[in-house]
């Protein structure tokens, strides 16, 4: 298992085309490359000092000859800063390209939802039921749209260390509830049972309400789309000393245990039985875990393949 | 009870008009302005009891209008939310540190949380 897992990240190293591929660059300015060449120079330049030394006495050839050398790897040294600021650059100019797209996007987006919730709020005599209800889809996709550009402008924010929180007082129990009410429409399409409990008293905190609550739906929205038909999601809030932990548990696919340490990264998408059955960015978790360390909270989940997976966060309460 | 009086100042006019007719159906009295020119003098002439202020305008942007309204005596107190697609720390903070009373994303909520954030607003005061 091990030497396989070794084996593998060898090949990864080695395989300059791929990483130039994934880097953006051209195959002798990728770091694997370079450090090969440097680690052939300082071969090279080893066995010339040995040699010179041992064959001439003279002070001023080996004094030559090292400062050959050092420019040599100052060369090598340059190209490999040069390349990670290529690299660097690239990326930060695709984040700022995601992030302007997004900008644009969203007027439009907000143009729609406000014009059919205006339709279907205010105006809506005369519609026949029919008509309401292929307009009641055609919200909905576009509040699907409108989430994918936020899932977009979100990473590019975190990306940037620009995700602004707006928090205030709240009690999570409402954010759970509208997560909750959220996502009952799309688990009673998929056969689910969505159970959510809170504790009587639940104490207020600081957060910002919109972005744990796009969290929260995050997570139990994952927990819906991983379960089988007749399985079940439940949702606790818990109060624990100074903090309050909110629970999504799920008796679905799980996660297997290769993929479990690259869950949060971004777009990754678990390659387990329900791949194809689900549609998916895999922004939903690395954006969940930002915002929520982010908003001084911590989120963390534990997983049995083909038993389930439960997801958890906790977050500080404000004392008064 | 009496009507209580809104200002929009929104160039995008499928928003403005969206936003006021959804307002106007629930029982406020709406005044729109385009730009923040506009926005500025109607803010004087119209005393409104409230003023949704986007940020990208035309003559004169959110934060200017913003600060012109909030340093005048006359509408120093008039609360003001500004409606935008921005959403960076930065701005959030600008819009904050000028006096606005709070801050909503346009595409992040629909227009009965809004209202209900405006209804929020008008009964603290």
């Amino acid at each position: 298992m091990l030497g396989h897992k070794l084996k593998k990240r060898l090949a990864d190293e080695f395989d300059l085309v791929k990483q130039a591929e994934d880097l953006g660059v051209s195959v002798w300015q990728t770091p694997s490359f370079l450090f090969i060449v440097m680690g052939f120079v300082i071969l090279v330049a080893m066995t010339g000092v040995y040699f010179i030394s041992n064959n001439y006495d003279s002070p001023d050839v080996l004094v030559i000859s090292e400062s050959a050398v050092v420019a040599i790897l100052f060369t090598i040294g340059n190209f490999i800063i040069n390349s990670f600021n290529q690299v660097a650059k690239a990326n930060k100019m695709k984040t700022e390209f995601v992030s302007i797209a997004s900008h644009q996007l969203k007027t439009p987006i907000a143009e729609m939802n406000w014009q059919i919730e205006l339709l279907l709020s205010k105006f809506p005599e005369g519609l026949s039921e029919k008509q309401q209800l292929l307009i009641g889809q055609i919200e909905r996709s576009s509040q699907k749209m409108a989430r994918l550009v936020n899932d977009l402008l979100d990473v590019a924010r975190i990306d940037q260390g620009r995700l602004a929180l707006t928090k205030e007082a709240v009690d999570l129990c409402d954010v759970v509830s509208d997560a909750i009410a959220n996502q009952q429409p799309f688990s009673t399409i998929a056969g689910i049972e969505l159970k959510s409990a809170c504790p009587v008293k639940s104490p207020k905190i600081l957060i910002d309400k919109k972005r744990i609550g796009v969290a929260l739906d995050n997570l139990i929205s994952n927990a819906i789309k991983y379960t089988n038909k007749q399985g079940v999601v439940e949702v606790f809030l818990e109060v624990k000393n100074d903090l309050v932990q909110v629970r999504v548990r799920d008796n679905g696919v799980g996660i297997p245990s290769n993929e479990q340490c690259d869950i949060f990264k971004k777009f990754f998408r678990s390659n387990n039985s329900m791949k194809n059955n689900t549609d998916g960015t895999g922004l939903g978790l690395y954006i969940a875990k930002n915002i929520i360390e982010q908003s001084g909270g911590k989120l963390w989940f534990q997983s049995i393949e083909g038993a389930g997976s439960e997801f958890l966060f906790s977050l500080p309460i404000i004392k008064a | 009870m009496e009507k209580k009086k809104l200002l929009i100042v929104e160039d995008d006019l499928v928003l403005q008009n969206s936003l006021e007719e959804f307002l106007l159906a629930e029982g406020f009295d709406v005044v729109c302005a385009i730009d923040g020119e506009e926005g500025i003098q109607k803010a004087f002439s119209e005393k409104p009891d409230l003023i949704l202020l986007d940020i990208v305008l035309p003559r004169k942007d959110g934060y200017e209008v913003l600060r012109e309204i909030k340093e005048n005596q006359e509408t120093t107190h008039v609360p003001i939310v500004l409606l935008t697609n921005l959403g960076s720390i930065a701005d959030v903070e600008k819009a904050l540190e000028l006096g606005a009373t709070t801050y909503l994303v346009k595409a992040d909520y629909r227009l009965d949380e809004v209202t209900q954030k405006i209804k929020v607003i008008l009964n603290r005061k």
